[in-house]
């Protein structure tokens, strides 16, 4: 379970993640939303360690993972995908997951043998399979579609056989119908690892529609907590945030 | 137990058919090499032309440089503007001890290699983390560190005038490289081992790493991958090579020049790299018999090789924007994906 | 090969091998006329460095491009002027020339050359700039021969040279840091109150926004390496007099141009002026303490200040 306790962080005297505290139970799918600039992306990265807390903890499974290296962070189980696909452009989607699950069993520096290793061919193979890459495995990640590339990205995250699974905007630059496939997809991820999904997501109807679980984040704050249906009531939601722009939204 | 827990702890019948794949390439491998140095060993008895066993001993050593700079540029994205260093410091190194101590050949050249991975780790260490443009100045700056020292500390290194008086070549099992041949034989050998060995290294699980490290370095610390320390092993590595180039140059002209260890050797690299294309594992060796001819033919016309050189580097830098080779690799996947794409 | 020699007084070198004179440096902080003539010295080296450093960092700010051929600019404007001052008399005359040469260079090379490999990677404009600093050595052998020239002292500062707390300082000297000086300052103001001085700010600090006003970025590009060129030219120009003349003595100041832009940070003019400022004392001071070292005493601080910050003294923290 990954216990967030008085996460703090912020830049030049502007706070952007203030004393936040929330426990992600296990197996949970959580949505994170907030408006623009609530500290949505900045809780991601001081999660994985891109951004160094000022103060607080991140307690994954006991571990304090506060203050530790990406390399580090991610080996204690915590992966993650971004919100503009990060990928590894000149290598075919294969390539590229059998290098990831390679690196996650230590032997991404291993010089005597020949790329790929056997050992490394299932975990790959499975995570195409249950991603809907395998027909394109030969493809150059350079060329996929977007779509792809953003599942590409899941990918990478999820071949580390990761506890937590962070997802950052995961329908980012996708048309409507092209959003629901893939949070269908993530769903489904969801429902066979049985690993705990936080996922950061705009759209009011996707969140209402899949999460069972909302935080808000305002300005830096827990505004709120709670399943969807406390979330769409919550007085304090509306007014701050859901107010104006669910109003625009039938 | 997740079923990615269980897919991994589980079968691992298609296993062997993927590994007997990468088997078979590096067979593959084995076989092109022999076939080369079955070629170049014949080539005394066929031609007796002193000039062009001459040309390939230069070729060796250029080439082995040349390929190990392609190993930081090519596969990790690590442009170094003083790869040459190396070079430089193998010559001197390997002249030093068998001038100075006079061990056998094959105990000086590993002893060089010895102080080359010191030397690489202790600059390696300041230099990797450093981004693009930092990255290449400040080699460039420890390349002239060391070539300044050549120069100054002449006592022990015979300032500008180099190490002179001959490195001696005493016989070891057999083989007497004042022979001319035996000399190139043995810088064939070195060239065909350094260059599998290097193929190896980019073949590996390790040469994948580096490739996502230069894709982008950043997801690649997000797998779990330490950028910093498979920098600078990749920055040991090529060091070495490049050190055993300019053992082979050392071993040819029997002496070491301050030329060896300035920062032209390094532009040299960098632009035999460009010449041949990074994109492909032997571009840089193409790179290198292109521009030693072209160095031999413009050398023959005119003192002025700069100004012919610099031409040709903005032809390409400016006019193809890319290598020979790797113009010729995208030609071809181009038309192969077009034809995939019409089937 | 080492345009520099000059900045290692020949005493240095008189104890042959010895790496180490660690008297001899402690007996220099305890002479006032040592201090006065090795402080000048360092001065003179200093701000030549800057002058050239100045347009390297300026250059980068703005273009994002490190301008690897940059000491070329530096030789032409030695050559300039050592030519320009045989065929006139004038000195006058020839700083102008080699500052005005130098910039006119700078200008036809970025539009003709440069501005094809913007966006390209680095490799590329690398390998551009290489090819360049290939062909202009070769251009000034062509023209000016491959050995040694020099341009000798204006004959109107051959005069009794000035003494300062008993130490030896040619009024050369004074002018050369004057110029040089004035040149920062008017470079500073020029960039703080300028309307063209903001523009080239705002450039540096966000380039599709000044498109975006609808200034022509390609005009202020090519300014940025007129700039650059001007004050790598009067550099050369500057040290002409004092220095000998050879194909390739653009190489080695590019380099320390680079330590210092390393030092100070990455496009902080006030960066580049510090640094080379301490880049010269270190030289000047270091030929005196560790005559075989002194390059590498500048090496070694480029280290510290790299390991320490290395985003340099003043460059802005790189996240």
């Amino acid at each position: 379970m990954l216990d967030i306790r008085g996460l703090s962080k912020s830049f030049g005297g502007v706070k952007a993640i203030h004393d936040v505290t929330f426990d992600f139970p296990d197996g949970s799918l959580t949505a994170v939303i907030g408006p623009n600039g609530a500290g949505k992306s900045t809780f991601f990265n001081l999660i994985t360690g891109a951004l160094t807390p000022d103060a607080g903890e991140i307690l994954l499974n006991g571990v304090d993972l506060a203050g530790r290296s990406p390399p580090e962070i991610v080996r204690q189980g915590i992966g993650r995908a971004f919100q503009v696909a990060s990928i590894f452009r000149s290598l075919t989607v294969q390539e590229t997951l059998l290098a990831a699950v390679g690196a996650d069993q230590r032997r991404g520096g291993v010089l005597h043998r020949r790329f790929p290793l056997a050992e490394t061919r299932d975990r790959a193979e499975y995570v195409m399979e249950l991603l809907g890459l395998a027909n394109k495995r030969h493809r150059t990640a350079a060329m996929l579609s977007h779509g792809d590339q953003k599942l590409l990205d899941i990918a990478l995250a999820l071949v580390l056989d990761p506890k937590v699974l962070l997802l950052d905007e995961p329908t980012a630059g996708m048309g409507p119908e092209e959003r629901w496939r893939m949070i269908d997809k993530v769903r489904e991820l969801w429902d066979r690892q049985k690993i705990t999904v936080v996922f950061i997501e705009h759209d009011m109807d996707i969140v209402f529609k899949i999460a069972p679980l909302i935080v808000v984040l305002c300005y830096g704050r827990i505004l709120a907590t709670g399943t969807p249906d406390e979330i769409r009531n919550n007085g304090v939601v509306i007014d701050a945030y859901l107010g104006t722009e669910h109003g625009a939204a039938p | 137990m997740t079923e990615l827990q269980a897919a991994r702890a589980a079968d691992s019948l298609s296993a062997p058919r993927l590994e007997a794949g990468s088997k078979r390439l590096r067979y593959l491998d084995l076989l092109v090499a022999l076939a080369a140095f079955a070629v170049l060993a014949l080539l005394p008895l066929v031609s007796d032309s002193k000039a062009l066993l001459d040309f390939v001993i230069r070729c060796s050593a250029y080439g082995l440089f040349a390929t190990s700079l392609n190993l930081l540029v090519g596969y990790t994205g690590m442009i170094s503007f003083g790869h040459g260093m190396f070079f430089g410091l193998g010559a001197y190194g390997y002249g030093l001890i068998m001038q100075r101590i006079g061990v056998p050949i094959p105990l000086a050249f590993l002893a060089t290699l010895a102080i080359t991975a010191v030397v690489a780790t202790i600059i390696g260490a300041i230099c990797v983390r450093l981004k693009e443009i930092y990255f290449a100045f400040v080699t460039l700056a420890f390349q002239m560190l060391i070539h300044s020292t050549i120069l100054s500390w002449s006592s022990f290194t015979g300032g500008d005038q180099g190490l002179r008086g001959g490195i001696p070549r005493p016989p070891f099992l057999g083989i007497d490289l004042s022979n001319h041949v035996h000399l190139y034989l043995a810088s064939c050998v070195l060239l065909v081992l350094g260059l599998l060995a290097m193929r190896q290294i980019a073949a590996s699980p390790f040469g994948y790493t580096l490739r996502m490290i230069r894709d982008n370095p950043m997801r690649a610390s997000f797998i779990g991958i330490d950028v910093w320390r498979a920098k600078l092993t990749v920055f040991v590595l090529a060091a070495l090579f490049a050190s055993t180039g300019g053992m082979v140059m050392a071993l040819f002209v029997s002496g070491a020049y301050p030329e060896f260890a300035y920062w032209t050797i390094s532009g040299e690299g960098i632009f035999i790299n460009m010449l041949g294309g990074v994109a492909t594992f032997l571009g840089p060796m193409v790179g290198t018999v292109l521009l030693l001819i072209l160095n031999d033919t413009v050398t023959r016309f005119t003192e002025y090789h700069g100004i012919v050189l610099g031409v040709v580097i903005l032809f390409f830098a400016i006019g193809l924007r890319k290598g020979l080779m790797d113009f010729v690799v995208e030609w071809y996947t181009q038309r192969r994906d077009r034809a995939s794409g019409q089937g | 090969m080492d345009a520099w020699t000059f900045a290692r007084p020949s005493s240095a070198r008189r104890n042959g091998n010895d790496t180490l004179d660690l008297d001899a440096l402690a007996s220099c902080f305890t002479s006032s006329a040592c201090l006065v003539t090795q402080t000048t010295s360092g001065l003179i080296i200093g701000m030549l460095l800057f002058l050239v450093a100045v347009g390297l960092t300026l250059i980068f700010g703005v273009l994002k491009v490190v301008n690897f051929s940059h000491g070329a600019f530096y030789m032409f404007g030695a050559y300039f002027a050592m030519t320009s001052y045989q065929l006139t008399g004038s000195f006058a005359l020839a700083m102008l020339c080699g500052a005005a040469g130098t910039a006119i260079l700078g200008l036809i090379f970025e539009r003709v050359f440069m501005s094809r490999v913007y966006g390209a990677d680095v490799l590329m404009q690398l390998l551009v700039c290489y090819a360049f600093v290939l062909i202009f050595d070769d251009v000034v052998r062509l023209i000016w021969g491959p050995e040694f020239r020099s341009m000798g002292m204006p004959t109107a500062f051959q005069v009794v040279p000035l003494f300062i707390a008993g130490g030896v300082v040619p009024p050369y000297y004074l002018l050369l840091i004057g110029v040089a000086l004035a040149a920062a300052i008017v470079l500073g103001v020029g960039l703080a109150r300028t309307r063209i001085g903001k523009v080239i700010r705002a450039a540096a600090y966000n380039p599709s926004m000044v498109s975006a006003l609808g200034i022509n970025t390609g005009l202020i590009y090519g300014g940025v390496f007129a700039i650059g060129g001007l004050l790598a030219g009067l550099a050369g120009a500057l040290a002409a007099p004092v220095r000998s003349l050879t194909p390739g003595m653009g190489f080695s100041v590019l380099i320390e141009s680079f330590i210092v832009t390393v030092i100070g940070g990455m496009g902080s003019i006030l960066g580049a002026l510090i640094g080379a400022l301490l880049l010269g004392l270190i030289r000047s001071f270091g030929s005196l303490g560790f005559p075989l070292f002194t390059e590498g005493l500048m090496y070694l601080f480029m280290v510290i200040v790299l390991v320490s910050r290395p985003s340099g003294l003043f460059g802005k923290e790189v996240a």
